[in-house]
């Protein structure tokens, strides 16, 4: 803005500069050519994979006509029909102890004097760092029955042959999903809570209220559509996860879906039964999303609003250090632990050997890092291939939250409804609809870069998109308006007033989709070529063989070199660049 | 071996000085399929016959002799691997060069689907006579490797006078929660190894051994590494991996049960469509070579050649008991008794 105010001749030689381009632009109206470009980039991203397994489900594959037979062969087995079940309990599972992590972390981190908050934050900052199946590698260090860490000082201490904990279990599996997705919880219910003013809270403290009646009577109820929609959230991300139940489903003897659409996907390769045993997925999710926009919508408590209103925080008094051990267990749990045994295994030649000089090696670095001949090249192609989908999806959500929020055109709501689509689809499925459609012949994608870009920026465009309108909000149109009065035409508007006013936005929603693109596993799982596989397909292949201490030494070379780019983040945007958003 | 001096030395001439002393012992059908395959650069091998570790090994082996020739090994499981082979086949879009699995019926699939080249290396001649029968008989895949499975238990937690002695030891009340075993929908081995124990004691054996609450790993391998860290106190294994840990100094030990060693021979076929048809070609050659026998003797496995012979204090095939299952079994009993696996182990 300084450069338009500060330099009116600049400003006018533009103008003039622009005329020509304004009549042009007014003939041909590339805001309407840009939202034909974008809705048949959605089309090709979303609506090509999603209806391709849709039709795939209902396709003979012998003779290429209609039939139900997939679906008879998918749900025929009361074996196939049970891993359906498993799964939507499961999910509730870690709906309960997500939630249970999430919004006592997040009432705890935002409203109340908690001692050491930023340790706790930085702690579940973790948590969105560490990828899942990683958590799972280190909860197996941990709480394998026989030889896990907690189990082996257990029986040291009291003599117990039994183990104290299993991993292999039910809950085990719940445990390992639950540390990674309260993460959600905790953003979306931080948000919220950020949101609450403080009178309502006063007037309780005045009737005699203490914190906690205070907390369960007034706050939390403020709260409490942030809390179903963030819950249902995680329901959706729990129920797609490939690396956990990879890991840990199979040895607790608890079939789920993904685990059986692998096997739908193994010989005889059945792509209609598997497309067709995803489609209640698909619908169940779908479903779910629907119920959170109605529940999102129904939010009109008047005390959550954007601005204004006083926000103190509560004083817990002695309460104070309960709230912080509490914290600091689950976080304990869902980063510390994992991460330090893993580092350790990765630093041990053998992960049971304990700690002494003789079992410390640097053997496993090197190895992963110059000796096993896929894995530099799958750092470099995970690391290039989420860079790439983050560029595409965020400028692609931009472009779309542009249009969406200047209404710059009639059918723009279609546009925004598309781009946050994908959140219904779990990645696995995804995966299986890229694979119809992109890896198969006449497109013939299968093994290249490309289609794992394409498939991470669909995946990850949600997150791109909410980002993405959150900084349009944030600019109001009478900056753009200025341009346009000045003779700037919108492509000036654009490029000279919204978009280094968008800088911040684009490189935080950057970094949010990077880092779970760099680590995704899901997705990848059917579209990876031999050339062309990313750390998690080869961490997966290494988790198959049982090689801890390798395994654990790449993905703590991932870790680091993702840490390391979240730490370039923080220096420019700030440390709180991703707290403060919806 | 046949030395083609002359065309040597003019081969010779043509390479840098480096590659001078491993050309002289090229073959006369070496050296042109060599000259083809630096062409094309690199051979991807998709394999499930070997560990990553090993894989790797057998690359590093290979470009060794072979300078200027990529060797990419992609190791998985072997339900992994044919899966990945076969939606790769299904998109048209081969990408693997040379297929290596445990359970040949995957490479009698994929001739049915035309998906293998015609070819066998010319040292099939050289090969042990246990092993040549084994062969595809219309020439498109050869016995690769020999990992019979056996039994391994961990020694700091086994005396061996407690150890099991047969496969049907492994059904005893005393090793509750100690077994591991591998799943036969990802290992092929395991599900070669399922048979057989199906054929030799039927169904009831999988429902007593499912009492013992068997831990269950993807891989053969996963069995092994659970035993050396004391997870779980036994396992039913490739006993290449634990007579090669043993000789490494890892607590590890093998059994060959009283029954005879379980004994999948892992085929391995050249892809039709290959990206790098020369390269391919020479690594299937690269497989029946001497060295590559000898490497797999000092790895305690057994070696391919008729001329080289088992490591010290490894009984040869020839004299050892084992149990096999024909390919064609497998071919038609492999679903079912993945199916029934599933329904036994609830998983």
């Amino acid at each position: 803005m300084t450069s338009l105010s500060s330099s009116p001749s600049h400003t006018g030689i533009e103008a003039v500069a622009s005329q020509s381009h304004v009549s042009w632009l007014r003939r041909f109206q590339p805001s309407s050519l840009l939202w034909i470009v974008l809705a048949v980039i959605l089309v090709l991203l979303i609506i090509a994979p999603v209806g391709a397994l849709v039709t795939k489900s209902f396709t003979d594959p012998a003779t290429g006509g209609f039939t139900i037979q997939n679906y008879i062969d998918a749900y025929g087995k009361a074996r196939h029909v049970e891993a359906l079940i498993n799964t939507l309990y499961m999910g509730a599972a870690v709906v309960v102890l997500s939630v249970l992590f999430g919004v006592p972390l997040a009432w705890a981190c935002t409203r109340t004097d908690m001692p050491f908050r930023n340790i706790i934050r930085v702690g579940i900052f973790g948590a969105f760092v560490m990828p899942p199946y990683l958590g799972g590698v280190g909860w197996i260090l941990l709480a394998g029955p026989n030889s896990g860490w907690i189990n082996v000082v257990w029986q040291a201490i009291t003599g117990s042959t039994e183990p104290l904990v299993n991993v292999f279990s039910f809950p085990g599996l719940v445990l390992v999903m639950a540390i990674n997705t309260y993460f959600t919880v905790f953003i979306l219910v931080s948000a919220a809570f950020e949101m609450i003013n403080s009178e309502m809270e006063d007037a309780a403290n005045m009737l005699g209220a203490g914190p906690f009646t205070t907390a369960m009577k007034v706050t939390l109820p403020l709260v409490l559509p942030s809390i179903l929609g963030s819950a249902l959230l995680t329901f959706l991300i729990s129920i797609a996860l490939y690396g956990v139940p990879a890991l840990i489903s199979i040895p607790a003897r608890f079939p789920v879906v993904v685990i059986q659409l692998t096997e739908f996907f193994s010989y005889p390769l059945r792509v209609e039964v598997a497309a067709a045993y995803s489609i209640p997925l698909l619908l169940i999710t779908a479903g779910l999303m629907a119920l959170q926009r109605k529940l999102l919508a129904r939010r009109g408590f008047a005390a959550v609003s954007g601005k204004g209103g006083e926000r103190r925080i509560v004083k817990l008094g002695k309460w104070r250090w309960v709230v912080f051990v509490y914290s600091m267990f689950v976080v304990l749990l869902s980063v510390v632990l994992p991460l330090l045994v893993l580092l350790m295994a990765a630093f041990s030649r053998s992960w049971v050997g304990g700690i002494s000089l003789d079992n410390l090696t640097l053997q496993n670095f090197r190895y992963v890092l110059f000796e096993h001949s896929s894995s530099q090249q799958a750092l470099i192609t995970s690391l290039t291939t989420g860079a790439a989908a983050a560029t595409i999806a965020i400028l692609l959500a931009l472009a779309i939250a542009y249009i969406v929020q200047r209404r710059l055109l009639p059918m723009s709501g279609a546009l925004g409804f598309l781009a946050m689509s994908p959140f219904v689809i779990p990645g696995i499925v995804l995966a299986i609809g890229f694979y119809a459609v992109y890896a198969l012949p006449p497109v013939g994608l299968y093994g290249t870069y490309l289609i794992l870009i394409l498939a991470f920026t669909t995946r990850f465009l949600p997150i791109a998109y909410t980002t993405g309108t959150a900084g349009m909000r944030a600019i109001h149109p009478e900056m753009e308006e200025a341009v346009r009065i000045l003779g700037g035409g919108r492509l000036t508007a654009i490029s000279k007033v919204v978009g280094p006013l968008l800088k911040r936005t684009l490189a935080s929603g950057w970094l949010l989709i990077f880092v779970p693109a760099a680590q995704e596993l899901s997705t990848a799982v059917f579209l990876v070529g031999p050339n062309t596989r990313v750390v998690s397909v080869v961490l997966l292949d290494m988790s198959e063989e049982g090689l801890l201490e390798r395994l654990s030494a790449l993905g703590s070379v991932l870790l680091l070199i993702i840490v390391g780019v979240m730490a370039i983040g923080v220096r420019f945007l700030g440390r709180d660049f991703m707290l403060r958003r919806t | 071996m046949l030395k083609n001096v002359l065309a040597a030395a003019a081969f010779a001439a043509l390479l840098p000085a480096t590659a001078l002393a491993q050309s002289e012992d090229f073959t006369a059908y070496e050296k042109p399929l060599y000259e083809a395959a630096t062409a094309e650069g690199e051979v991807i091998w998709y394999t499930s016959q070997f560990t990553t570790e090993m894989s790797e090994s057998a690359c590093q082996l290979f470009m060794k002799r072979y300078e200027g020739i990529k060797c990419s090994p992609v190791r998985a499981t072997g339900g992994v691997t044919f899966q990945r082979v076969m939606q790769e086949v299904q998109a048209g879009a081969v990408q693997g060069d040379v297929f290596s699995t445990n359970d040949q019926s995957d490479l009698l699939e994929l001739k049915k689907l035309n998906a293998l080249e015609k070819f066998l290396p010319q040292s099939v001649e050289f090969m042990s006579p246990v092993l040549k029968p084994m062969n595809d008989d219309e020439g498109y895949f050869f016995v690769s490797s020999v990992s019979p499975y056996g039994i391994a238990y961990n020694t700091n937690l086994v005396k061996e006078e407690d150890a099991p002695k047969s496969w049907s030891d492994l059904t005893d009340p005393k090793w509750k929660d100690q077994v591991a075993i591998s799943h036969p929908s990802f290992s092929g081995s395991a599900g070669l190894w399922t048979l057989a124990m199906k054929n030799l004691f039927g169904w009831e054996y999988f429902e007593k051994l499912n009492e013992g609450n068997p831990q269950i790993g993807r891989s053969t391998a996963d069995g092994y590494n659970l035993v050396v860290s004391g997870e779980r106190k036994i396992a039913v294994t490739a006993i290449a991996l634990s007579r090669q840990g043993e000789a490494e100094g890892q607590p590890v030990t093998t059994v060959v049960p009283s029954e005879g060693l379980m004994l999948p021979p892992s085929g391995t076929g050249v892809l039709a469509g290959a990206p790098h048809p020369n390269a391919a070609k020479l690594f299937a050659e690269f497989m029946l070579s001497e060295e590559y026998s000898v490497w797999l003797r000092d790895l305690k496995r057994y070696p391919l050649r008729a001329g080289v012979d088992t490591a010290e204090g490894i009984e040869p095939l020839d004299t050892s008991k084992v149990i096999t299952v024909p390919v064609t079994d497998a071919v038609q009993g492999l679903p079912e008794v993945q199916d029934k696996f599933r329904d036994i182990f609830g998983i």
